[in-house]
């Protein structure tokens, strides 16, 4: 595995120690060179010459950003003039301010489509022409995507959109606005960043902390051991039974849809951990992007907690806005009015949530399945908004709380079956592939393979399932403290040196000897890094 | 201040809202409830709440929504 995963040798042994050895030897006014110049390098080394479309897109941000910061300045002096014209001036200086904001999301967000779903949706097109006897051929876009296209488009849209609301000023540093857009651990599977929260610390340059390193390179070295023990280890038996799930039967492929939900789980949050592990030892702090999601009691709830950053991206630049549009703000007004307070709100709703998971869906990639997982969780969010008030006049009706373990232990079991059907869609080779193993998991489901020992033919041993086993248990343990409240780095930062090393010589041990790694074994690639 | 909570208690009746700090982060106001307290909000207080301030610390109470209200209702006069 080359520079392109955050789990590699490449990685973690040569480009980001001679990183860190550079940042620390240079003057802290300089630092910033060190970032910006290893983020550009490690973007040229996965994608080449795609590089000038990163290139292109902040100094799209960076020119519309000072426009918008020029027209807001003239229009603070306009009415600091003549207090009068406020309300006139605002929304004059709004219209020209939008025609630029969205010439500066536009221009990313073309960039985003044509790179990356050109050939899917020239496809869909010319399948639909075809319907009404019009043959076309459809375009196959040849230049391929620079890698993390997905996750910087939409900080560069994001960071238009801030400064548009005022609640980030333009930068006329493009170097500062380059490092924001391109820092390497985020480049590749995000988190998706906000302008505010990481803009000043990338470039403050601040020293190497010895706290700071320790809790990094325990946070690497955790997402190191997701990785090697479960996700590559997972690949044994997600890998065949999706490539050939006609050959098995309902058991084996519920097993996969859950196997699967870690694998992608262990993958992405790992690779949030490397992330979030390399930004703290220079001191920079990335937003979570996970927060223990399979605690959840609702699918909402689980999108709360899943991609935790890509989730508040859609909810601030696509669910509010359209939610609080003129014309649907009448709706919501006239629905309640009509059908009250409970279902009311859900009627606009509906209209909203589907742009944000239609939105969802499509960000994933350039696949009907993809689509199809944005919509199922669209279904069921809607869903749970018309059964919430039905839940809540049952309870008090029979008298039981919602809050009591029971009821919340069925909760969370019944969203992690949301989740591992989800799943299964999402990992499908294709929405038909998908349908097909639905049908297969709830027709032929069975525990035969279970009993007669097939499922040990499909690649994993029994020392696997111990294993991944092992690992559940471990990461349900850390799930169930750090949910109470304590947070295992900050903790282990107040424990004296011995027991700090000794936790950071088992993570390592522990991957040396049950990762799965060399003969025999079947490395995942980094899954977020392809979408 | 009392006509928020009005508007809370017809909203999402059963909840204290005169303690109770933690309205978003808790889940008790979910993001539909928070989309029709706006229009009401509007409609009661004859201002514009744009979705730049639709964020957590903004409804967290019934105190943080009384000055988020006072704020626009200034800054609209």
């Amino acid at each position: 595995m080359g520079l392109n995963s955050y789990f590699s040798i490449a990685y973690l042994a040569i480009f980001l120690p001679v990183v860190i050895v550079a940042y620390a030897l240079i003057p802290r006014r300089f630092r910033w060179v060190v970032l910006l110049a290893a983020s550009y390098v490690f973007f040229w080394l996965i994608s080449g010459k795609l590089i000038v479309f990163i290139l292109i897109s902040t100094l799209t941000i960076y020119g519309v950003g000072i426009k918008l910061d020029k027209l807001l300045a003239q229009r603070d002096e306009l009415i600091a003039a003549d207090k009068s014209r406020r309300k006139e001036l605002k929304a004059q200086y709004a219209r020209t301010m939008r025609i630029w904001v969205a010439v500066g999301v536009g221009i990313n967000i073309a960039l985003l489509a044509m790179l990356k779903y050109l050939t899917f949706f020239s496809t869909v097109g010319a399948s639909l022409l075809s319907l009404f006897g019009v043959q076309v051929d459809p375009i196959v876009s040849t230049i391929g995507a620079p890698i993390g296209i997905s996750f910087y488009s939409l900080m560069a849209a994001s960071y238009v959109f801030d400064v548009y609301r005022g609640t980030a000023k333009a930068d006329r540093n493009i170097a500062r606005l380059a490092l924001f857009l391109s820092f390497f651990p985020q480049i590749m599977e995000g988190p998706i960043c906000r302008y505010t929260q990481t803009a000043e610390s990338l470039w403050a340059g601040r020293d190497i902390e010895k706290d700071n390193l320790y809790r990094g390179a325990v946070r690497i070295m955790w997402g190191l051991a997701k990785k090697l023990i479960v996700a590559d280890r997972l690949n044994l038996l997600v890998k065949p039974v999706f490539a050939d799930y006609a050959s098995y039967d309902g058991g084996i492929i519920a097993l996969a849809a859950i196997a699967y939900t870690l694998q992608l789980y262990c993958d992405f949050s790992g690779a949030m951990d490397v992330a979030l592990g390399t930004a703290r030892i220079f001191g920079v702090e990335l937003p979570e992007n996970f927060n223990h999601p399979f605690f959840s009691r609702t699918a909402s709830e689980f999108w709360k907690r899943w991609h935790i950053t890509l989730g508040t991206w859609l909810r601030d630049y696509i669910f509010y806005p359209i939610s609080l549009s003129k014309p649907l703000k009448n709706l919501t007004k006239a629905a309640r009015k009509t059908i009250g307070n409970r279902y009311g709100p859900l009627v606009a709703g509906a209209i909203t949530l589907f742009c944000v998971w239609f939105a969802n869906g499509l960000w994933h990639g350039a696949g009907s399945q993809y689509i199809f997982f944005g919509l199922y969780y669209f279904v069921i969010i809607l869903l749970g908004g018309f059964i919430e008030p039905l839940a809540q006049t049952l309870s008090e009706k029979l008298h039981y709380s919602r809050e009591s373990r029971w009821y919340k232990g069925l909760q969370i079991f019944r969203t992690l079956i949301v989740i591992f059907v989800g799943e299964l869609f999402f990992r499908a080779e294709g929405l038909d592939a998908g349908l097909a193993m639905f049908g297969q998991m709830v027709a032929g489901f069975t525990f035969e393979s279970f009993t007669n020992g097939a499922v040990l033919a499909i690649g994993m041993s029994v020392g696997d399932f111990v294993a991944i086993a092992g690992a559940v248990v471990i990461l349900l343990v850390v799930g169930i403290i750090e949910e109470r409240g304590t947070v295992i780095s900050a903790w282990l930062c107040e424990k004296n040196l011995a027991v700090r090393w000794v936790v950071l010589l088992v993570l390592i041990f522990s991957m040396l000897i049950i990762g799965s790694y060399g003969f025999g074994a079947a490395p995942l690639e980094p899954i977020y890094a392809q979408f | 201040m009392d006509e928020v909570i009005e508007i809370l208690e017809e909203l999402k009746p059963g909840v204290d809202y005169e303690t109770n700090e933690e309205l978003v982060s808790k889940r008790v106001l979910d993001s539909l409830t928070i989309l029709a307290l706006v229009a009401e909000l509007e409609d009661a207080f004859d201002i514009t709440i744009p979705a730049v301030e639709i964020i957590e610390p903004n409804f967290n109470s019934a105190q943080a929504i009384w000055n988020l209200v006072n704020r626009l209702m200034e800054e609209d006069d």
